[in-house]
């Protein structure tokens, strides 16, 4: 195991900003990667990698040839971002996953996301981890682009979670580091989970299951290691089944119910309710029959502003 | 007439709304819809849009006999109201970039539902401009920009006399910009750049603002404007003639060159400094003979950093 940097830049005055990853070799197989902190308000895929970290570590202390093939750990591409509690880019005021696939020269976010590509680039399956903002929390689930779904679902499936979210071409970002790894040949796997500026301890080892299990399929792992045991299989979601919950007015959102639990059609999902006087303004119900998988963390909203989705049942199970 | 594009209410203050202008006769749609302060720390559009609005309702109050506005006009100086107020590019409340939502949606988020309100209003006129600035760091020359015109575009930009007028493909990274939407729509779409956020660049002001006077004069929305002679010629640019010098080295870079000047081959045009030794690291020279259209204004460079650009005339 070893700790490198793989992207450094002159700073104004003095400093260099490095980014760092951690590297577990093992043989020949597969290489695998773990992407996470692109935005600097995301901590859970950080705390992903930690957890990956103590196991891989402990793994090795008893049964040192249990890893077969290698695997890397970008547990904080956003350095500036994570120390300074901004999402974007600090200074360049940028969302780092609008600047893919970048390049090699120009400025940091291009530079940034240049090294990343590079560094990632012929690696059998990415999972670059998000934690959605501060105002929605997540079940965790993986999004894949149709685009890409004959070779990423069936990975998906087994990665012990939740949900899976298939996104119409359309609806997609070209510039995000996932859409520039899967067009050039790296599958790579968007996992969105909890909610931003938080750590959901048991949404990060649901998902710790799920990559031991995958990487251990891929034989990144030796096949007698054990790993935790696989209890969640996704639902599937897409643009005809998603119901998007938004505000009528303006206010504070109260919620009723609760996250990942079955709603009714017509059910009170929360209420919006004003400082200033004691009635409601607005009642938030359940649309369809269905699943309860985002819901408003964040509880100030304007006209507009997303509170829940609701997932409605079409019997399928992955 | 000044009417509310949109009405929204928020939180804990009281509602707020997006107010427009609607000058000259009236009409089931503008010819000419002005539209600035997308982000709200672009202020020299702002300006502009303000004072030409003054300017428009001066002509119809008749306090310039000798012009006649014949067709309608709808200016819009600031989209991002809290954001001007705030002074933020992006949507105060969930930093987000309302350029980056269009089309939008009535449905949707906040910035989509504000998105959808300010392209129903302006897809119809014939002659759309959204003015911007680069960011706070960077200065760019007044400017017209051309994303993927069509050919009777390029004619057009030219009625505006500003002295460069550059052209880019259509990016993926523009599908979601007012800019993309309204180019789905019959008629023509022009974006302005001008001089840099967070200041009034008064002499880039003056200017584009007689240029937008001159071009709704040439378009025979304004009856009566002298067109003049064209003090300067107008450059066509396109991305192979723009020559870019980025940082080698990060330090403190200091310049007394201005943006619109010509410039020769090797004329030094600044300094990088080492911001904590103090001594000059590098002389920044332009890379070609040509057009000085934009350079950076915020001293503080990280390598790799865009310093400026010179642009070879063809």
């Amino acid at each position: 195991m070893r700790t490198e940097t793989f992207f450094t830049i002159e700073m104004p005055y003095c400093e260099r900003m490095e980014t760092r990853r951690t590297i577990f070799s093992g043989g020949n197989g597969p290489r695998v990667a773990v992407v996470a902190g692109v935005h600097g308000d995301e901590l859970e895929g950080l705390y992903v990698c930690h957890r990956l970290a103590a196991w891989l570590e402990e793994m090795l202390r008893s049964s040192p040839h249990g890893l077969r093939g290698s695997i890397e750990l970008y547990p904080a591409v956003n350095t500036l971002g994570l120390d300074t509690l901004t999402r974007g880019l600090p200074v360049f005021d940028t969302d780092l996953n609008r600047a893919f696939p970048g390049s090699d020269s120009g400025p940091l976010p291009a530079r940034l996301a240049a090294a990343l590509m590079k560094a990632l680039s012929g690696s059998a399956l990415v999972v670059d981890i998000h934690a959605s903002n501060i105002y929605l929390r997540e079940i965790p689930q993986v999004r894949i682009n149709q685009e890409f779904d004959d070779l990423l679902v069936p990975v998906a499936r087994h990665m012990n979670l939740d949900l899976i979210w298939l996104h119409s071409a359309a609806t997609v970002l070209e510039t995000t580091v996932a859409h520039s790894l899967n067009s050039s040949g790296t599958p790579c796997l968007v996992v969105e989970m909890g909610v931003g500026m938080r750590i959901t301890p048991e949404y990060c080892d649901q998902l710790v299951a799920g990559m031991l299990a995958v990487w251990k399929e891929m034989g990144v792992l030796a096949p007698d290691i054990s790993v935790p045991e696989i209890s969640h299989t996704p639902l599937i979601a897409d643009d005809s089944n998603v119901h998007y919950l938004n505000a009528q007015t303006s206010g504070m959102f109260i919620p009723a119910a609760s996250h990942w639990t079955d709603v009714h059609r017509g059910e009170l999902l929360g209420t919006i309710v004003s400082p200033f006087r004691g009635d409601t303004l607005s009642e938030v119900r359940s649309p369809v029959d269905g699943i309860l998988f985002s819901l408003r963390e964040y509880p100030l909203v304007y006209e507009g502003s997303l509170m829940a989705r609701v997932m409605s049942h079409k019997g399928v199970r992955a | 007439m000044i009417r509310d594009l949109l009405c929204m209410t928020a939180p804990v203050r009281e509602g707020f709304d997006i107010p427009c202008h609607e000058i000259g006769p009236k009409s089931s749609h503008p010819a000419a819809a002005l539209v600035a302060g997308l982000h709200g720390d672009e202020i020299n559009g702002i300006f502009i849009l303000s004072r030409l609005a003054d300017f428009l309702n001066s002509v119809e109050a008749g306090k310039y006999p000798e012009l006649r506005l014949v067709r309608r006009v709808l200016i819009i100086p600031a989209v991002n109201v809290l954001g001007v107020n705030l002074r933020t590019r992006t949507w105060p409340f969930d930093k987000t970039d309302i350029n980056r939502m269009f089309p939008g949606s009535t449905t949707g988020e906040t910035t989509q539902r504000i998105a959808y309100a300010l392209l129903e209003s302006t897809k119809r006129a014939e002659y759309r401009i959204d003015i911007h600035t680069a960011s706070t760091d960077f200065e760019e020359i007044p400017q017209v920009r051309l994303h993927g015109p069509s050919d009777t575009e390029r004619e057009t930009a030219r009625m505006f006399g500003l002295p460069a007028i550059m052209e880019r493909s259509l990016s993926p990274v523009f599908t979601t910009t007012l800019m993309a939407s309204w180019k789905v729509w019959p008629g023509e779409s022009f974006v302005l750049r001008v001089g840099q956020a967070g200041i009034v660049q008064l002499d880039h002001c003056q200017r584009v603002f007689r240029s937008m006077v001159q071009f709704l004069g040439r378009v025979g929305v304004l009856e009566g404007v002298q067109i003049a002679a064209e003090d300067e010629e107008v450059c066509f640019f396109n991305k192979a003639s723009a020559f870019r010098v980025l940082a080698e080295k990060a330090g403190t870079f200091v310049s007394d060159s201005h943006v619109g000047r010509w410039v020769r081959a090797g004329q030094e045009l600044g300094y990088i400094y080492d911001s904590f030794g103090g001594k000059v690291i590098e002389k920044v020279v332009a890379p070609v003979a040509g057009l000085l259209t934009g350079i950076r204004r915020h001293p503080l460079l990280f390598e790799g950093d865009l310093i400026l650009r010179v642009n070879r005339k063809s």
